[in-house]
């Protein structure tokens, strides 16, 4: 039983990524093109703009989230890019005092911020600088690092986070006002359908009981078709917590969708 | 280069395939203790009497209102509360100085308690030198509450150095569903030699079930007892305690319900659960009769027959009446001054209990 319960707590955790991801994650200075839509489980949907940008929106309505990207002029052989994301997170904080609607002790099952907290009105922007150099079958390095800051209606108890990774970083702007996240990301094709992907990213968080985070991931990626990609791999983190250290890796595995 | 590659994809499905940390200690039915050092070392000669005490000290927050042992509201406390919650405990372990404590739900690791590790900071507050945890609810998440990561347990404190620290598991309750079960409480008996010069013996501790509906509390009276026999017919002699969450065999009232309800409970009547988990003892004040009956309880029966107000251990939540005796100490030898210090009922839900106790 124990095994089962893990599973499926370890289910719970890797998809909800999908809506965490949806903030901040990195990849190259390309943009989509003009008119093409691209979705996956962990993702937020992109659509291509006809002036060499596009916009993203996370899919998980509790947490809506919308980005705008666009292409910069080369410098010295990379390709630039920048991003805004504006992020409102506080209906899913509030989801979280009690997913399943019950009441402090019923037990409030699956409530990961206790209901005596207030959370209030809050959102954050983000802005990324992105550089990429070289292309997919001889290698592509991208380089990324962006600010985000924390506008709340009123201050959110710092009693209130969820230690976990993945959420803890990317939460940490309301907590704290302030965010620093820098990462690369190398991409390679090395047959006609596969390639893989090693990616990078520190969370620096002043003011936070955890200050940092770092976190790796490593995805091969099989391409069906322009209609269709799976990636699968792992995910590695350590950080810093309010308790202290910790690492922890994950399988992860998502489905990406493009039309 | 095809080699290479499926080098590559080996090393990626290897990772991603290997484990994860557990979510939950299950624990192994016997482990190592985790051993508990104090700052700075107090010199402590041999006795021939020790003083033991056995305290719940509720994570050091005193009577705070937290929601999971009562009808609060509070769930993740205020470091500085914790800490004078704390400090208050500390006083109190000072003035009484006991040699040995048996202490029980002290939180080492949990964001309750600010993360907090009590068993550091009450070594390097008290006179103890040396002690041995074993947790009973170890867990990086619970998923309920808002509670969060938890770790939280047993401890033993001594003067004298803790040797061969064991943790003994008894059986989870039975009356949970999978879910609830896997991220619930894993109750257990902590047991260690105390190495005091010239003469060793046996410290153990215990925390058992509250809230078992079903046979699970005797379960763990039993397995608590079994230890103490096995002690004994190794020829040696013990000091035991704990919060075993029963009441004794002659208590003249078994059923708190009512006294217990929180303000949008209601007990006893139609259309309602009858009984309030942990508050009616009707069909288990017997279940002590076989401690009683081998080994020296620091308060005798007859003795909470004469005073039974005057040794009541327990009131739940901000309640300062004390109403029911929970906590004991025992011994396979014999105890001198017995006391239940009712002085300490703002420092915990439960009240020590201490005990002299020969060594022979």
């Amino acid at each position: 039983m124990g095994n089962q319960m893990r599973k499926v707590f370890q289910f719970f955790i890797i998809f909800s990524f999908g809506w965490i991801s949806a903030q901040w994650e990195g990849e190259s200075a390309s943009v989509l093109a003009s008119g093409r839509r691209e979705v996956s489980l962990f993702t937020p949907f992109r659509m291509g703009l006809s002036n060499k940008s596009e916009i993203s929106v996370n899919k998980f309505l509790l947490m809506p989230s919308i980005s705008y990207k666009a292409e910069m002029a080369q410098f010295r052989g990379w390709k630039r890019a920048y991003r805004l994301q504006l992020t409102y997170p506080t209906m899913v904080m509030r989801w979280l005092q009690s997913p399943l609607g019950m009441k402090l002790g019923e037990p409030d099952k699956f409530a990961l911020i206790s209901p005596e907290f207030t959370i209030p009105q809050m959102a954050s922007i983000y802005g990324e600088l992105i550089g990429s150099k070289g292309t997919p079958w001889s290698g592509q390095l991208t380089l990324n690092v962006g600010v985000g800051i924390g506008m709340n209606g009123k201050e959110l108890e710092k009693r209130a986070t969820v230690d976990l990774p993945i959420i803890y970083p990317r939460l940490s702007v309301y907590y704290n006002g302030f965010l620093l996240k820098m990462g690369g990301e190398y991409w390679r094709q090395f047959k006609e359908r596969w390639s893989y992907v090693m990616d990078y990213d520190m969370f620096v968080m002043p003011r936070g009981e955890g200050r940092y985070t770092f976190e790796h991931k490593g995805l091969m990626v099989w391409t069906k078709s322009e209609r269709f990609r799976l990636l699968f791999g792992y995910k590695l983190i350590a950080g810093e917590y309010p308790f202290g250290a910790q690492a922890h890796l994950f399988p992860t595995l998502d489905l990406q969708f493009g039309w | 280069m095809l080699k290479r590659h499926k080098f590559k994809l080996l090393l990626f499905v290897g990772i991603a395939l290997s484990s994860c940390d557990p979510l939950v200690n299950e624990f192994n039915d016997i482990e190592d203790a985790v051993m508990y050092r104090a700052n700075s070392i107090i010199d402590a000669s041999a006795k021939d009497t020790v003083k033991v005490m056995t305290w719940n000290i509720r994570f050091g927050v005193a009577r705070l209102r937290f929601f999971g042992d009562g009808c609060g509201d509070r769930v993740i406390l205020k470091k500085s509360e914790v800490y004078e919650g704390l400090e208050g405990l500390a006083e109190k372990i000072k003035q009484e100085d006991p040699d040995i404590l048996l202490l029980q739900e002290v939180d080492v690791q949990s964001k309750k308690t600010g993360y907090i590790d009590q068993a550091q900071w009450l070594l390097d507050n008290t006179d103890f030198n040396y002690g041995a945890y074993g947790s009973m609810w170890e867990s990086q998440i619970i998923p309920a509450d808002g509670l969060g990561r938890v770790n939280t347990g047993n401890l033993i404190l001594a003067k004298w150095r803790l040797t061969e620290a064991e943790r003994y598991q008894l059986p989870l309750r039975g009356d949970q569903e999978g879910l609830t079960q896997y991220f619930y409480l894993r109750r257990n008996v902590l047991k260690a030699t105390v190495a005091m010069p010239g003469k060793s013996f046996i410290a153990v501790n215990t925390h058992l079930t509250a809230f078992a509906t079903d046979t699970t509390k005797q379960k763990h009276i039993n397995g608590f007892k079994t230890i103490l026999d096995g002690i004994v017919a190794e020829g040696q002699n013990f000091v035991a305690g704990g919060d075993l969450n029963e009441i004794p065999p002659n208590a003249s009232k078994l059923d708190y319900c009512i006294e217990d309800q929180c303000e949008d409970e209601s007990y006893h009547s139609s259309g309602k659960p009858k009984h309030k988990e942990g508050s009616f003892f009707g069909s288990e004040y017997t279940w002590l009769e076989p401690l009683y009956n081998k080994y020296s309880p620091a308060i005798s029966l007859s003795e909470h027959s004469l005073h039974e107000t005057d040794n009541y251990t327990h009131s739940p939540d901000n309640k300062l009446k004390l109403d029911r005796k929970l906590d004991y100490l025992w011994t396979n030898t014999a105890w001198l001054d017995g006391m239940t210090h009712q002085e300490a009922t703002e420092l915990s839900d439960h009240i020590p209990v201490s005990a002299r106790w020969v060594i022979k």
